[in-house]
């Protein structure tokens, strides 16, 4: 029989957790057998007779015995996941999926949005660009939240505030009271990318983040002049097996989880419910 | 080929008993169901042993990729064992072994392998056999199937008078023959002659069939999904479902399954559970987000998925025509309605 068994999880430790927003959480782990992923890449994470959910790490890539994994409260599983503890066992199975071709990317203008809890894959993609961001010509990121305390790594994201290899901008949404320390924009994120002196022609933007949020930046860049197959998406569906096996992640040709989860817009323009 | 006595082919399923667990159609009422075959099951009275006539109640998937199946045990590198003897399929009929075009497509291509599926597939026996007869609902012509299996089978039997006419269609079931060379005889011409007239006689009755229900031929189905897209079909056509996912089940090339978790006290399994896409929530999103929230979009989709996905990625619609969906439905929908009103809706449109 054949050896490979896709559906099993690798046994898995919680090494931290750690508290990032009211809703979300990020848990650091170390499976018994080493993962290596390419960035956007995805992961099965499985609560131990709960059941399992997609996560793309947003740690980084080249780190073969531990990874993270942020995680929004939303579900059966990502319910149980923000009740983990240190110490605790948990299953991986993966990676999954395309990842971003980064390579496709070198010496291009580089723009990323991310938008709320599509920081997560965005950090990891982070990284690694700021590994060679020299190979570039130029960076910007644009990213949004609802509101201050919905910032995800703040602590990161301040920092690559202060970077002089890529343009920076940060927005929330709206301000609630006790937020006057926010020094970033206000606004939803489709309002600042006006400002951004890149060759729109040739450049490459990734966004990543809610369906509403990827529809209304793709519908903005494209005004903007982007094209169609330069605007790289994170697409979601229902996700089970991870392998293009089990049907429920289908949209149109493609399955999300194998032939995704990031697409160029011009390949899944066509279909109605691309952004549902 | 070969000529196997009634007889002769009960003591080969005798020998085949040592190495397989045999599962052979037995008629019930107007039905045949796959059952457990034991010996002298065929000299008593109250099974009526059904290995030609027509296709089976169940589809053959449920051998290869079974309702629940437990496909991991905790963190174990084991394979857990499912199957603890290779089975034999007696009786399969042609259109069940075109869903092995889809079902191996799935299971067995790509960066992933289903280990499960695979050792199924490689470690059974399938024994098919023509079709004597047809029911209303078999329209296999109109997909490319004859009533009579050409491949996809180790050997495969055609009723005649007092036995079968045997062919290989692979080695193994070639060293069966090689193998018990007692229980085979060189056909008569007048039993190849029967044989080939009563093929005759049943593609005749399919393609009576497709006549009187006006049943489109697979040539005229290409772009049909896409032209169709935004048209009142879906809806019409939707409206007496009940969602019960009866179609799905019964279907020999549907395959969408579901990973579920269980665990007792220390044990975690990880069971492979059939899945119905017609179900509200197989597509929603942990956070709620269902791209397909109407039963006219999902029932939409599963036609999508037959008849423009498969053919796209494994140059096979993935319907056999076998007509079980027809039978199943509650609802009363009928897929070589739906077919018919695809075809026609795309010659009115303007070229």
């Amino acid at each position: 029989m054949s050896k490979n068994n896709p559906y099993r999880p690798i046994e898995t430790q919680v090494l931290e957790v750690i508290t990032e927003t009211p809703t979300i959480k990020t848990v650091r782990l170390k499976p018994k057998e080493e993962i290596l992923f390419r960035t956007g890449q995805f992961i099965e994470l499985t609560v131990p007779g709960v059941g399992e959910a997609p996560f793309t790490p947003s740690s980084r890539p080249w780190i073969k015995n531990e990874m993270e994994v942020t995680v929004m409260s939303v579900g059966k599983v990502t319910e149980k996941i923000h009740q983990l503890k240190k110490g605790d066992t948990v299953g991986l199975r993966g990676p999954f999926g395309n990842g971003y071709p980064l390579d496709d990317f070198i010496g291009k203008e580089v723009l990323v949005v991310g938008g709320g809890c599509g920081f997560a894959p965005i950090r990891s993609l982070m990284y690694e660009i700021f590994e060679k961001s020299a190979q570039f010509k130029k960076l910007f990121f644009r990213g949004g939240c609802k509101t201050p305390k919905d910032f995800l790594y703040k602590k990161e994201t301040s920092e690559w505030v202060k970077r002089k290899d890529i343009n920076v901008v940060l927005t929330v949404d709206t301000l609630d009271q006790g937020d006057g320390e926010w020094k970033g924009k206000v606004g939803l994120v489709t309002t600042i990318l006006d400002d951004i002196k890149m060759d729109v022609k040739s450049g490459i933007a990734i966004v990543c983040g809610p369906p509403i949020m990827m529809k209304f930046t793709t519908q903005k860049l494209i005004k903007m002049g982007f094209r169609d197959a330069n605007i790289y998406l994170s697409m979601e569906r229902n996700m089970s097996c991870g392998i293009g096996k089990c049907g429920h992640c289908r949209i149109g040709p493609y399955y999300v989880c194998k032939d995704g989860p990031v697409f160029q817009y011009s390949a899944v323009k066509s279909f109605p419910d691309v952004w549902d | 080929m070969k000529f196997i006595t009634n007889n002769n082919l009960f003591n080969l399923f005798g020998i085949l008993q040592k190495d397989y667990d045999i599962f052979i159609p037995v008629k019930r009422e107007n039905n045949r169901f796959y059952t457990r075959y034991m010996p002298q099951m065929e000299t008593e009275g109250d099974k009526e042993i059904s290995i030609g006539e027509v296709r089976s109640f169940e589809p053959l998937k449920i051998f290869y990729t079974r309702a629940r199946e437990t496909v991991a045990e905790g963190f174990s590198t084991e394979l857990p064992k499912s199957n603890p003897k290779p089975f034999c399929i007696v009786g399969a009929k042609a259109c069940d072994l075109k869903g092995f075009m889809i079902q191996d497509f799935v299971f067995k291509e790509g960066d992933f392998q289903d280990p499960f599926y695979i050792d199924a597939r490689e470690n059974n026996l399938v024994i098919s056999a023509d079709c004597t007869c047809t029911l209303d609902t078999c329209f296999c012509l109109a997909l490319d199937v004859k009533p009579y299996p050409e491949k996809s089978f180790d050997l495969n039997l055609s009723q005649v008078s007092n036995g079968f006419v045997v062919e290989a269609g692979s080695q193994k079931g070639q060293g069966l023959i090689d193998a018990n060379p007692s229980l085979f005889s060189d056909p008569m011409e007048t039993v190849v002659t029967e044989r080939d007239d009563q093929r005759k006689k049943v593609t005749a009755e399919v393609k009576k069939n497709l006549k009187e229900h006006g049943i489109p031929n697979q040539d005229r189905f290409e772009g049909v999904i896409e032209k169709n897209y935004e048209s009142e079909i879906w809806g019409d056509e939707a409206k007496t479902c009940v969602e019960c996912g009866a179609c799905n089940t019964i279907c020999p090339t549907c395959h969408c399954f579901l990973l579920y978790d269980q665990m007792d006290e220390k044990r975690m399994e990880r069971l492979r559970v059939w899945d119905s896409c017609m179900i509200k929530d197989f597509a929603t999103v942990a956070a709620g987000v269902n791209p397909r929230p109407w039963l006219w979009m999902r029932l939409r989709n599963r036609f999508e998925k037959k008849f423009d996905f498969f053919p796209k990625q494994s140059g096979t619609y993935a319907c056999t025509g076998c007509g079980r969906c027809i039978t199943a439905c509650p609802a009363k929908i009928d897929i070589r309605k739906v077919l018919q009103r695809l075809v026609k809706d795309v010659q009115k449109q303007p070229v």
